[in-house]
């Protein structure tokens, strides 16, 4: 059987771009809106922090699990941050078996780059004893569900379980014989959160006929021969760029595209920051899968 | 990590002796260490044709960096499951286990893996992939050193390789990088230079990857890492463009130049009978 | 430009619209009476009628069958469908309806250019790919439907063919009604084509007597005004909240949702809270209109 999810005809996609020139998406949105996005932290309870997040259809499942191991020989004062992605079966057929590898490998890629800077994270707080203990931060993220802009529903989801992360506090005591011992402490809410201020999203842009979209649904991605995915911190710095896809951009079009990326960024940025505030300091019960 | 059961590995938890020794420090002042100003390239050597098996070859120098692309192809697509009227290009980029300062392993890596779709999106525009259809074009390119810029290198040489190999293109692609550190802007960094840690508490530091069609005036790759602010990534962009536009003649005359060593010498007897026989029929 | 980020909801309770049905799941005994036929989605295990689906139970005199509430699309002659061309092959173009198995329409059952009536050739063959290929919309007729369950379709009339300019939405083929007609130029300015597989498509109004005289294959290439392109969006959006909330889907119940939408901008109507609304006013509507 083969899919439709990769083909349309010819009248569709001039349909799509000429919407995009006129501002209105066939959704419509115009061209710098987002869907709709659902947030929900501490959603699996054996990991250090988790988030799920919902972007229209696209829905992202990740989890941070805190361990200890060695750090870099070349950085022996900070911890590290490994990624993981794995896009399930269950979000596409086409991911079934090794399918989704190349996509998982671009995903991961793309988060490597924008986290690679010292500035996005604070390694040095997750360091317990240099040269010898650190905090290593394993983030896996889990496609459930794929529905278009996978690029900025993953970041997202991972600012927002970064956000959650809880790392036990521990105490280094030097023993009699000298012998540095590693002691956690028995309190669970002794614990260190991290600071994720500077930590930068994903805004990917379509390039569609003369005009660029953000958050393009996957009709709009069949439309759009040029991508480009711009990191973007709270204040504006842009973390990382990357032009994707098989055709080629004016320069022109890039400046415009990275101002717009900008733009789009912060306010995501600041958003996603009340929301998370807003779940931090409310009460409320736990929806989880049920909702 | 992926284990090779086919060959003998080396101890998995050895480390080089460089993170024991001392650091030197770097130069202070305005000079960058090989006395290039801020915006100058590196000594290019461009070479086609060097990998006599396949379809069209290519190797470059940048300074130190030494890459090799070989194309093989168009030829037919092994596995096809759906019709296309469009040519595929298939790319594969391998850092030599002993190309860096750290030993890299045999299998590709996920940053190889990066680079080769890098490489890949940057090459697809320039080629006329409808003229070969239900074919597929291979481009392999190993990096043997890595003195800084080995993905802008790589650009251009896999470029050079598919011209060498006869492939219709639009027009050839040329890549350059530019690092940023601080308020410097490095042109065609070297693995020193790539790799300094300074300036990255700065407000700006980072670097920046372009390949470019010239004569269209067409980005088809751009790869920044690191932070920074928005105009500086723009600046950055555009100091890249000047770069590959640089790159651009020394690429044509090694084409040029190796496309004229394939001509075979002509004749002068075949020559005279032609001019005559096209008289005749005026 | 439009971010919105908001927790999940727990999902709510709707009030139950009607009479309870007989709701069985499977392997749930429906009848131990002897005197019943079997039908669709039944199994005899001794002397037990028991269910193979999870559905509804629906009784015509002595005959009992199970209708599942969700299921691919089971194809019936005289539906009107919406497909996707998939392949090409000898004389037959292979088209996506939303079933376990692809439809075929055949050469001989589609209208020449210029409405011809002839003998298919040799060349008719070599120049299918002018008409169809890989990814065109089509609407179309069952016409018979193969032993194994394959549909064959035709498009003989003038009003069905290839599709040009408007876009699809994808909703379970349950949820749409079995009418006299499914072409339906609606009065806000568009037209809709419910197709029985669940593939409704939105297109601006076609001009009747441009179709007539062109024999369907001529597509008109020119840009949708912006009045009908904002239209077609709120259709859009009406017509996949309607699904969401299980509503059947027919002429007069898209129109009501259309105009329960009017007071919010088309871009809000993505929200899931003004969806709802929208869903609800219609239901209510309907209700009224019924009772």
């Amino acid at each position: 059987m083969s899919s439709t999810l990769g083909v349309l005809s010819d009248a569709e996609r001039l349909f799509i771009v000429h919407g995009v020139q006129d501002d209105l998406r066939s959704d419509g949105r115009a061209c710098e809106d987002y869907r709709h996005v659902q947030v929900e932290t501490d959603v699996v309870s054996n990991t250090s922090g988790s988030a799920r997040l919902r972007l229209g259809n696209t829905d992202i499942l990740v989890g941070v699990k805190a361990e200890m191991g060695e750090p870099d020989p070349g950085r022996p004062k900070e911890g590290k941050l490994e990624f993981f992605v794995d896009c399930s079966a269950n979000a596409s057929p086409e991911f079934e078996g090794r399918g989704g590898e190349e996509l998982a490998i671009e995903v991961s890629n793309a988060l490597q780059r924008i986290f690679n800077s010292r500035s996005t994270l604070d390694l040095t707080a997750l360091c317990i004893i240099p040269e010898g203990q650190c905090w290593v931060l394993y983030v896996d993220v889990l496609v459930l569900e794929c529905g278009g802009n996978l690029f900025d529903a993953v970041s997202l989801a991972v600012k927002a379980a970064l956000f959650n992360t809880r790392i036990p506090t521990v105490v280094v005591t030097a023993d009699d014989e000298g012998q540095q011992e590693i002691e956690l402490s028995d309190d669970p809410y002794d614990v260190k959160r991290l600071d994720v201020d500077n930590v930068p999203l994903i805004v990917t842009l379509s390039k569609i006929g003369h005009r660029h979209v953000v958050d393009a649904s996957w009709e709009e991605e069949l439309c759009s021969l040029a991508r480009l995915t711009v990191g973007v911190t709270q204040k504006g710095t842009i973390a990382g760029l990357n032009k994707e896809g098989s055709g080629s951009l004016d320069p022109e079009s890039i400046y415009e595209m990275i101002e717009s990326g900008k733009k789009v960024g912060m306010v995501l940025n600041s958003r996603l920051k009340e929301a998370l505030e807003k779940e931090e300091n409310s009460k409320r019960e736990k929806i989880g899968f049920l909702g | 990590m992926p284990t090779d059961s086919r060959r003998v590995p080396g101890p998995q938890d050895s480390r080089s002796p460089h993170w024991y020794g001392k650091h030197a420090t770097r130069q202070e002042g305005d000079t960058r260490p090989d006395g290039r100003g801020d915006h100058d390239l590196r000594p290019v050597y461009l070479h086609a044709g060097v990998v006599s098996q396949a379809t069209g070859s290519a190797y470059i120098e940048m300074g130190q960096t030494k890459v090799i692309a070989a194309v093989y192809g168009p030829r037919e697509i092994a596995r096809r499951e759906e019709f296309t009227m469009k040519g595929r290009l298939c790319c594969e980029l391998k850092f030599a286990t002993f190309a860096c300062r750290r030993r890299r392993q045999h299998i590709q890596d996920n940053q190889e893996k990066d680079g080769a779709l890098i490489v890949l999106q940057a090459l697809e525009p320039a080629v006329c992939l409808d003229r070969f259809p239900k074919s597929q074009v291979d481009v392999y390119i190993t990096v043997l050193q890595d003195d800084g810029s080995a993905l802008a290198a790589a650009i251009t040489c896999a470029a050079a390789g598919l011209a060498d190999a006869g492939v219709m293109m639009y027009d050839i692609v040329a890549g350059c990088s530019v690092r940023q550190c601080g308020e410097r802007q490095l042109l065609d960094p070297s693995v020193g230079e790539e790799l300094s840690q300074e300036g990255e508490s700065a407000e700006d530091h980072g670097m920046v990857t372009v390949g470019l069609l010239p004569s269209l005036n067409q980005v088809s790759a751009l790869t920044l890492d690191g932070h920074l602010q928005q105009q500086t990534a723009v600046q950055a962009v555009k100091t890249c463009i000047g770069g590959c536009q640089g790159i651009y003649p020394i690429l044509k005359d090694c084409l040029v130049t190796s496309t004229r060593k394939k001509i075979p010498a002509l004749d002068p007897k075949s020559s005279h009978a032609s001019t005559e026989g096209q008289n005749g029929q005026t | 430009m439009a971010v919105h980020i908001t927790l999940p909801e727990s999902r709510k309770k709707s009030a139950a619209p009607d009479a309870p049905k007989h709701l069985v799941t499977p392997g749930d005994v429906i009848t131990t009476d002897t005197g019943y036929m079997r039908g669709h989605g039944t199994y005899m295990d001794d002397d037990k009628l028991k269910a193979s689906l999870a559905g509804v139970v629906e009784r015509v005199n002595k005959l009992i069958c199970v209708q599942p509430l969700k299921t691919r699309y089971n194809g019936e002659i005289g539906d009107v469908v919406v497909g996707r061309v998939t392949e090409v092959g000898q004389r037959r173009w292979r088209v996506d309806v939303n079933s376990r198995l692809d439809a075929v329409l055949m050469l001989s059952a589609v209208n020449l250019p210029g409405g011809e009536l002839r003998r298919r050739s040799a060349e008719d063959e070599l120049m299918m790919r002018e008409y169809l290929v890989e990814g065109d919309l089509i609407s179309a007729e069952v016409q018979a439907i193969f032993h194994d369950g394959a549909l064959s379709l035709h498009t003989r009339s003038l009003k069905y063919g290839k599709l040009a300019q408007g876009l699809m939405v994808q909703v379970s083929p349950s949820l749409v009604k079995r009418r006299k007609t499914h072409f339906h130029n609606l009065p806000c300015g568009a037209s809709v084509i419910l197709g029985n597989n669940g593939y409704v498509w939105i297109c601006p109004t076609v001009d009747d007597e441009k179709v007539e005289s062109s024999g369907g294959y001529e597509q008109d290439l020119e840009p949708v005004p912006s009045t009908d392109r904002e239209v077609i969006a709120r259709l859009r959006n009406c017509i996949l909240s309607l699904a969401t909330h299980k509503l059947m889907l027919y002429d007069t119940s898209v129109l009501y949702a259309y105009e329960a939408s009017r007071q919010y901008q088309v871009k809000d109507l993505l929200q899931p809270d003004i969806a709802e609304k929208v869903a609800d006013d219609t239901r209510q509507r309907l209700q009224m209109e019924s009772g």
